[in-house]
């Protein structure tokens, strides 16, 4: 596949704006997030926490009598366009050895919207799945 | 047999016997996905094939870029297929990442009543000092 600069028009700066470089601000997205569903089977809670070059998550999956600690792994804020320097959305990887979790997450209105995108990889049967939730602070 | 590994409870079947395939039919994902909004900066159209029923589950993804005066071609790569549960075989969702060189972008897809939904996670790494940038388009087949 070729490289190129520019593949999509929104790629492309605002005229007179400068590049904003590092993503600065995350307050859109630092704190404990909790599911809006309580009978969820799927991620209970997240935090986020960190600065913009150390940015991490930690999630929580549903599980009795108390819901499992999937530990901190780095997470890649994005902004809601190019020459933006807050960071709206997240993405994140965690490696369960029998499954991989692809986390991908935004804000909106000051609900935080996630996806999961799940591959397992110990020959279970089990069908790579996708999960949506929505998460308040 | 050993119990069956878990993150969370989701990833258990409810009931009944294991599953014993994990191949997902990418049927309902196969089409050519056009923007319902025809200014969108981001992707214009999204074309999915798959290898029909009964095959290997493989997905094709190929993305065209709002551009001028023709969508932008970003050619095709292997998507990856998502069921709705760990015990269902139908497609719901999609993932795929193009690499441009300078640019990373991960496609994270779904279906929502037969709309498409795309979210594009972009990255840069060509020293632009662009932000990294989250985008959603939502599509239909004509």
């Amino acid at each position: 596949m070729q490289a190129a600069t520019l593949m999509r028009a929104e790629e492309k700066l605002p005229e007179g704006a400068a590049a904003p470089g590092l993503i600065s601000d995350l307050s859109a997205l630092l704190g404990a997030w909790f599911n809006t569903d309580k009978q969820t089977g799927g991620v209970v809670r997240m935090v986020l926490a960190g600065t913009p070059g150390d940015f991490t998550v930690q999630a929580f999956g549903a599980a009795a009598p108390e819901p499992l600690d999937w530990g901190k792994v780095p997470a890649v804020a994005y902004a809601a366009g190019v020459a933006s320097p807050a960071g709206m959305a997240f993405s994140a990887v965690y490696d369960f050895g029998f499954l991989d979790t692809f986390l991908a997450a935004y804000t909106k209105s000051g609900i935080l919207v996630l996806d999961t995108f799940n591959v397992f990889k110990d020959g279970s049967g089990r069908s790579n799945y996708f999960s949506r939730e929505f998460f308040h602070r | 047999m050993e119990p069956l590994r878990a993150s969370r409870a989701r990833d258990l079947p409810c009931a009944g016997p294991r599953p014993v395939s994990r191949i997902i039919d990418p049927a309902p994902l196969v089409g050519t996905w056009v923007n319902f909004d025809t200014a969108s900066r981001g992707l214009a159209r999204v074309v999915v094939s798959g290898d029909g029923a009964g095959g290997s589950g493989n997905l094709r993804v190929r993305a065209f870029g709002a551009g001028s005066p023709a969508p932008v071609d970003w050619g095709e790569v292997a998507g990856e297929p998502f069921a709705d549960g760990v015990t269902l075989q139908a497609a719901v969702g999609f993932t795929a990442v193009y690499g441009f060189g300078g640019m990373r972008v991960m496609l994270a897809s779904y279906l929502n009543k037969r709309l498409l939904v795309v979210d594009a996670y972009t990255r840069f790494h060509d020293g632009s000092g662009r932000a990294g940038y989250f985008a959603r388009d939502h599509f239909y087949i004509p």
